[in-house]
């Protein structure tokens, strides 16, 4: 089924938090991951439910050899 | 949210274009280079434009920009444009106001130059001055370059166009592979890895796949939560460093200069082609890399000397065969100069222009 | 100031010298200061001294902005940070000086003062600023009409060459065909979900000034079907030598038709007859060298379009490739549907099969032409190799038996 909205946020959160300092996942991956587990739910779904979790800033763009989503965290590099 | 503007990529380009332009578009009939660095388009109507094209360093300062502003300003209404290989073009509407720009440009001391058959600035990435994977300099080298290539800068000496480009590392981001003369920082030396940071610093399974030929694997011992290296894999690119910062993969006696000759995207005559590599190594000689220079002015010289009339740097070599470019231009023939790296049955697909329909 | 021995060496000669300028901007940008020494540093010990950093942006987008730090933030505080902004830059980098100064002044305000006219992908490059400047430059760089451009695994600001804005060979309007697959692809551009970068390149003839078949994942070159224009009258005055060569850009006083032009035609489609020179236009291969020859005598025809050729990237991983032959032709007219059509069906097949990583050409390598083609629904054409294969292990399909069966080739059902 399907996902409405609100749930498809949550959904998405909650597998780059689960993921997060163990694999970096690209916006690809996530919407792979959500179609296996919710087979008919439309890809711009997934594509708008990622940039609402970016908008929001509770999820982050990254790039270290390749774009990543992940939860804001400090700077590697930065002084710290 | 509401009150970010997001998504409006950048302005539509009609706002930019000089009145002549404008009414002119698509209408251009031919064009005439009077002198180096001057070109005159002809259109239809009988309309005419100057671009008088000057060079710059590409890494400017906005004091330099505004600078630009001020000349075109004066003489061009407020119009300019810049080149692909960031050349700047001053668009001159009224024919009478050439004379007094070309003046000011030599008191300011900003060359004109760059079209026809001459060296054209040097298209080059950041290299020390914001890289953090470079094996050379960048603007150094194309300064100390192009002072020595000056004259043919400014002239239409050469048998055909030269174009160079210069690539800070072998990540290429300047893309150089197609240039008559390339220009490639090259590292020698594989990461050190500093296991002690990297734990804290690096994700593990990230950094294993940051490696584009699999040199890097898990360290054997579990607790030290580290990563080998196969060294015999790596080719320095530092990708593993972009990554883990914890795999410091440069040293300041290995990195250098490799040179690549022969390349070329025009499909005039023959279709484009690969830069070839002539020299793999020169090392690092800051601030004016003599070696460096005085090689690519061999090169050039002997190019300029033998080439046919019309003839790119490619055409030349191809002509008289690589071994005996090697020969006269007194390049040594190494190891490095035979591909053993992968390729593909790609060479069959088709790069280039010349088919039929 | 910071005492630079080896970069004043850099200030001496005829060309532009980047150091003079910077040392200029220094006395009031102590970010510039500290460039120059550092950037001395690094002349001494001939190694870099920055740092990449890959999570800095602005709110909402993932491209744009590459973050930077310096590896000596105690020595050179002012480039503790040293983000570059990447700006969209217009079609052909045609500005006023009105323009430019607006974006300078807010690139003084809130950065370096340092930027490059242009970076390779084509864009206005701001070089170094601070995390906190980000934001606010960004909402006045969009309150101005500018947005940021692309970086990361997305795609790229396009580019393309002057076209038809001052060129007379331009076989399509390569700035309105740019401008629009940027707009077309804002989403894409500003929110990487691709296996890495994208590349479009617009350049209006086969001589390809903006270097498309080497510098783009997408290239699309002009190209024309019909006949050169010819005027016969010019051809004469070249021979005569009242025209120049290359509208004067070679130190050749007058054109020998015969041996500069119809002799090295790479096809031999040409000659004279007198004084009158013949093309026998279906055999030219538009390789552009007697229009470059002679501007004021030929132009390229008039049913004219582009060649889109796909692939192209600098060495990494698999070694450089050049873009190749995917469509011979395509019309090319606003709102270019056909070509955004392509794009998209292209990006999302890549994207779905495409490791992290890896550009399309090298896709299309791992999972063969014939998986491509399918899939974006183009039919092979013989323009699209230089060879066919030499070797006898071809695969067959079932689609292949079906169509067999059914009494016709595979391809001739599109």
């Amino acid at each position: 089924m399907a996902l409405p909205k609100e749930e498809l946020v949550e959904f998405i959160y909650k597998l780059v938090e689960a993921a997060q300092g163990k694999k970096q996942l690209k916006a690809k991956d996530l919407e792979k991951m959500v179609l296996k587990e919710h087979p008919d739910q439309p890809k711009n779904d997934v594509k708008y439910a990622i940039k609402d979790l970016i908008d929001s800033g509770r999820c982050v763009y990254t790039y270290f050899g390749g774009s990543f989503v992940e939860i804001p965290h400090v700077e590697g590099a930065a002084k710290h | 949210m509401s009150e970010r503007i997001t998504d409006i990529g950048p302005p539509h380009y009609s706002k930019f274009l000089p009145p002549v332009i404008k009414e002119n578009y698509g209408k251009w009939k031919y064009h005439t280079i009077p002198e180096p660095g001057v070109l005159i388009h002809v259109s239809e109507t009988g309309d005419e434009l100057i671009s008088v094209r000057v060079a710059s360093p590409r890494l400017i300062t906005t004091l330099f920009a505004r600078d630009l502003c001020d000349i075109a300003d004066k003489y061009c209404d407020g119009y300019l444009r810049f080149t692909s290989r960031h050349n700047v073009e001053f668009l001159v509407s009224d024919k009478s106001k050439l004379e007094g720009l070309k003046a000011e440009l030599v008191q300011r001391g900003l060359p004109k130059g760059g079209t026809g058959h001459s060296v054209t600035n040097i298209v080059h990435t950041q290299g020390w001055v914001h890289c953090h994977t470079p094996a050379i300099d960048a603007s150094g080298i194309v300064k100390a370059v192009m002072d020595d290539l000056f004259e043919y800068f400014g002239s239409h000496e050469l048998p055909a166009q030269v174009r160079i480009s210069l690539a800070c590392c072998l990540n290429m981001c300047g893309a150089v592979h197609c240039s008559d003369i390339a220009i490639c920082g090259v590292h020698r030396t594989p990461p050190t890895i500093r296991h002690e940071v990297l734990r804290h610093l690096c994700e593990i399974p990230t950094t294993i796949a940051s490696c584009p030929t699999g040199a890097i694997r898990p360290h054997p011992d579990k607790t030290l939560k580290s990563v080998i290296v196969n060294e015999e894999r790596c080719m320095y690119c530092g990708n593993c460093y972009t990554m883990c910062p914890a795999l410091p993969c440069f040293d300041s006696e290995k990195g250098g200069v490799a040179l690549l000759v022969g390349g070329k995207v025009s499909n005039a005559k023959s279709p484009p082609m690969f830069s070839r590599l002539a020299v793999p190594y020169i090392p690092n000689d800051p601030p004016r890399w003599p070696d460096t220079v005085v090689t690519i002015r061999r090169i050039l010289i002997k190019y300029a000397e033998n080439a046919l009339k019309w003839e790119r740097v490619g055409e030349w070599v191809e002509r008289i065969g690589w071994e005996r470019f090697f020969e006269v231009c007194e390049i040594p023939f190494t190891f490095q100069h035979i591909d053993d790296y992968k390729f593909q049955a790609y060479d069959t697909y088709r790069t280039s222009m010349h088919f039929k329909f | 100031m910071h005492k630079t021995p080896l970069l004043d060496q850099l200030e001496s000669g005829p060309f532009p010298s980047f150091v003079k300028d910077l040392k200029r901007l220094a006395p009031t940008k102590p970010a510039v200061n500290d460039l120059l020494g550092q950037l001395e540093r690094s002349y001494k010990e001939k190694i870099t001294h920055w740092k990449h950093g890959g999570i800095v942006g602005v709110l909402g987008y993932g491209s744009g902005i590459i973050g930077r730090y310096s590896d000596l933030p105690d020595e050179f505080p002012g480039l503790e940070h040293f983000h570059t902004m990447r700006i969209n830059h217009p079609s052909a980098w045609f500005y006023t000086t009105q323009a430019l100064r607006e974006l300078f002044d807010i690139w003084d305000e809130h950065g370096s003062g340092l930027l490059n006219m242009h970076g390779a992908t084509g864009d206005i490059i701001f070089l170094g600023t601070r995390t906190e400047e980000l934001e606010p430059a960004f909402q006045k760089l969009t309150a101005k009409g500018w947005d940021i451009g692309g970086s990361g695994s997305a795609m790229r600001s396009p580019s393309c060459c002057c076209g038809p804005a001052r060129c007379e060979w331009s076989c399509y309007d390569t700035l309105e065909a740019c401008y629009q697959l940027t707009q077309e692809f804002q989403f894409d551009l500003h929110r990487p979900s691709y296996p890495y970068k994208y590349k479009l390149k617009f350049s209006g003839c086969p001589n390809d000034c903006v270097a498309a078949v080497a510098r783009a994942d997408m290239s699309m070159i002009g190209v024309w079907k019909d006949d050169i224009r010819i005027d016969q009258s010019a051809v004469e005055a070249y021979m005569g030598g009242e025209l120049k060569p290359k509208g004067g850009g070679a130190n050749v006083d007058k054109l020998d038709v015969q041996a500069d032009v119809v002799d090295l035609c790479p096809t031999q489609c040409m000659w004279l007859e007198g004084k009158t020179l013949k093309i026998n236009n279906r055999e030219c291969n538009h390789c552009m060298h007697c229009i470059n020859m002679m501007p004021q005598a030929l132009r390229p025809g008039t049913d004219v379009g582009c060649t889109v050729l796909l692939g192209s990237h600098a060495p990494i991983l698999e070694g450089a490739q050049m873009s190749w032959v995917i469509v011979p032709f395509m019309r090319m007219e606003e709102p270019f549907d056909e070509l955004k059509e392509l794009t998209s069906n292209i990006t999302e097949w890549w994207a779905e099969h495409g490791k992290n990583r890896e550009r399309v050409g090298e896709l299309i390598m791992r999972l063969g032409m014939r998986a491509f083609l399918e899939a974006v629904g183009l039919p092979p054409v013989p323009q699209t190799v230089k060879t066919p294969r030499a070797n006898p292990f071809f695969f067959w399909h079932k689609s292949d038996f079906e169509a067999e069966d059914a009494g016709r080739k595979y391809h001739t059902t599109k």
